[in-house]
């Protein structure tokens, strides 16, 4: 009898392997794989037409030698502070009034959802035309005459606010999802002992959803700590203010791409995963503070 | 259903051979070969050509396919890498060099048997060649760089309209008239070098590499100069900053009415005839102002860049290629290309179905203004390390814009720059 089990058992688990060999296959070639080859080529210097040459931690002393590296660096967490925080929150709003009693929710869903559909590069040109300084809409509103994309303290900002804009609808269905899963037995029972809305959504809806909200924020943060095409779509090359907005990503970009050097271009997302590794893991330990899963 | 699913797994197989079989290629022995550009405004020039060639060999197909700019180098350098290039594709000043000395294009100089070689210009064969002189990839064409100008604001400023009696002076005097008398911006000079700083620096005498390639020119008092006037120009009230030419292109910018002047390429013109047709007859062309006390020289000066059809050093021996290669270079061929407009053809005596190319146009642009700017035409500044000081200058500049860096400093950091650049490449 048990032997039989261990056969089917066998029998199932080699069906197992079957069934995910194509993802697995998949991960390990255009995944791992490349990923090993870049942290090679980041102690290698490379010529034109994929020609390399060892020299060892070369390309990391440089890098750390280089101010616009360190600009780059300070910018993606900028980028990564200024985006967060609020994205989330504003997501977290949209979800709740998702998911309350409203007319045409599904509308209202289906357009917040919608900036997640449109190409990336779609957006930012639109954006653009929005933050131009001569005649963008934008300053019209407001009746300001600020070069948004073009004056070092605000490029930055402009670039937060397209980011945030273009990543609510998609942050906010995840999160309605986590609103969904919430017993209303908990609310009746809230309510039926006096506990008013703010109060209710303290101590239930942030506890309960608190799984989704660190899931959501994990994945943004590292969505946003890579941040390449919106600043490359909405900063042109020959914007004065490149240093002011690059991301460690954009520089990689140029480094690779422009300036041919791919060596030292993969020390860059070397320092970059490494980044966003670290985050992560604080972000792991920080959750048991505050991440609920006995429900 | 069951049938229907049977179809569809079919198609799926028959999809996947065939793109299989598209990813094959490179150095094949058939008559079907892909010619790879960048301009998608070229295309139907490229097509024409393809066409013709393949009505005189009929076992000849040709595939024109056409990227952007930024991808198709992309591309090919990954292409290059693995063995893997088109078989006939563009070759650009900027890269040519870097291409020809890694060895990765066949050489193409002693392809003809007659002198049809002879019919191109210096600079035409010059932009062909590898560090070592020899030629890697047939002429295509040949472009110059011209003054754009708005003819309304002209005759609303009272400024009569730019002439070859034009210098610096004269351009700095009409752009001021012009931005009192209707408030819109006069000569709009911006963080460019093919299309701006390059041909003023040489108008002046000055260069930005010297004649051997091996040594920088910004620290020469020419260029400092001929630098410190183009930068200087953005000071002007009549000149937008570079910040609003990150945001508007001067193209942009002149085309919607909001600037007198500006520098164009000649292979631009063309398309915008044909993109602005509400704007056609209040613009016109006119040969660039000279300098009006040069170092050296008589202050005239224009870049003048020209592309050229390569194919892989694999190719060497490939009859196929080689014959088509041949034939894009023949007089025949230069003339399909030049009338179609878009570009001016290497070979001299094809100029005139490029100016005929305008006649499809109500007002008649004067664009033989460009054809006789060739006799002083300058060739575009290239060399082997170009790819690596080619972005790291115009950070520079963007400094020396922006007030980060003084005019000195900065031409000094560009110089350091570039003599660094060549010193490396030099070492290997």
């Amino acid at each position: 009898m048990s032997k039989q089990k261990t056969m089917v058992a066998k029998q199932e688990q080699r069906w197992a392997w079957l069934m995910v060999a194509p993802t697995i296959i998949g991960l390990l070639v255009l995944n791992y794989y490349p990923l090993i080859q870049t942290f090679l080529l980041s102690f290698s210097k490379t010529k034109t037409f994929g020609a390399v040459e060892f020299n060892g931690i070369q390309n990391y002393i440089d890098m750390f030698q280089m101010p616009e590296f360190w600009k780059a660096t300070w910018n993606t967490i900028l980028f990564c502070i200024l985006t967060v925080p609020v994205g989330i929150a504003l997501a977290l709003l949209v979800a709740i009034l998702l998911n309350a009693k409203v007319r045409f929710k599904g509308g209202f869903r289906a357009i917040y959802f919608l900036p997640m559909v449109c190409a990336p590069a779609a957006i930012a040109m639109v954006w653009r035309w929005m933050f131009n300084g001569e005649y963008g809409i934008i300053n019209s509103i407001l009746g300001v005459n600020i070069n948004w994309l073009t004056n070092p303290s605000t490029a930055i900002l402009a670039c937060a606010i397209v980011a945030i804009w273009s990543s609510i609808g998609y942050d906010a269905v995840l999160l309605l999802s986590g609103l969904q899963n919430i017993s209303k037995s908990y609310y009746e029972a809230a309510h039926l002992d006096g506990a008013g809305p703010i109060r209710q959504f303290f101590s239930i809806t942030l506890p309960m959803i608190s799984p989704t909200l660190f899931v959501t924020l994990i994945m943004r943060m590292m969505a946003s700590l890579k941040v390449y095409d919106l600043i490359y779509m909405m900063i042109d090359q020959s914007n004065p203010v490149i240093p002011n907005v690059q991301s460690l990503m954009y520089l990689f970009y140029r480094e690779a791409f422009v300036a041919g050097n791919k060596g030292f271009a993969s020390a860059i997302v070397i320092w970059t995963i490494l980044l966003i590794g670290i985050v992560t893991v604080v972000q792991f330990i920080g959750q048991k503070k505050w991440v609920n899963y006995d429900v | 259903m069951k049938n229907v699913k049977r179809t569809l797994t079919a198609l799926l197989a028959a999809g996947m051979t065939l793109s299989l079989a598209a990813c094959g290629g490179g150095g094949k022995a058939d008559g079907n070969l892909t010619m790879q550009i960048w301009d998608n405004s070229q295309r139907d020039a490229m097509q024409a050509l393809a066409d013709a060639y393949h009505e005189k060999n009929p076992d000849v197909t040709i595939e024109v396919q056409v990227t952007s700019w930024d991808e198709y180098w992309t591309k090919l350098e990954a292409a290059a890498g693995a063995g893997n290039l088109p078989d006939v594709f563009w070759m650009h000043t900027n890269y040519i060099l870097t291409y020809a000395d890694n060895g990765m294009l066949a050489d193409v100089t002693d392809i003809y048997d007659d002198d049809t070689y002879s019919h191109y210009s210096e600079v035409s064969i010059a932009n062909t060649m590898g560090s070592d002189g020899r030629m890697y990839g047939i002429p295509k064409d040949k472009d110059i760089v011209c003054l754009v100008y708005n003819k309304e604001m002209f005759d609303a400023a009272g400024v009569s309209y730019p002439d070859d009696t034009w210098t610096w002076d004269d351009l700095t005097a009409a752009s001021a008239q012009i931005y009192e008398k209707t408030g819109k911006y006069g000569y709009m000079a911006y963080a460019d070098d093919q299309l701006g700083y390059w041909n003023f620096v040489y108008q002046n005498g000055g260069y930005i590499l010297n004649d051997d390639k091996t040594a920088a020119g910004f620290d020469q008092p020419a260029t400092i100069e001929a630098m410190e006037f183009y930068i200087g120009l953005q000071d002007n009230d009549w000149c937008p900053d570079q910040k609003y030419f990150a945001e508007t292109a001067p193209g942009n910018a002149f085309f919607s009415e909001q600037g007198a002047m500006f520098l164009e390429g000649t292979w631009n013109l063309l398309s915008e005839m044909k993109n602005y047709p509400d704007m056609q007859g209040k613009w016109d062309v006119a040969v660039l102002p000279k300098a009006p006390n040069p170092v050296s020289g008589d202050g005239r000066a224009t870049i003048s860049n020209g592309l050229c059809y390569s194919t892989s050093a694999k190719n060497q021996d490939n009859a196929i290629v080689m014959d088509f290669l041949k034939w894009l270079g023949t007089e025949e061929a230069q003339q399909i290309h030049s009338s179609y407009g878009a570009a001016i053809s290497g070979y001299e005596g094809c100029e005139d179905e490029w100016v005929a190319a305008f006649d499809q146009f109500d007002y008649k642009l004067n664009v033989q203004a460009c054809i006789d700017m060739f006799d002083y035409s300058v060739q575009s500044v290239n060399d082997a390390t170009r790819p690596v000081w080619k972005s790291k200058v115009t950070d520079e500049l963007l400094k020396i814009y922006s007030g980060e860096l003084t005019v000195t400093d900065g031409l000094a950091s560009i110089n350091n720059i570039i003599n660094t650049a060549i010193a490396d490449g030099a070492a290997g």
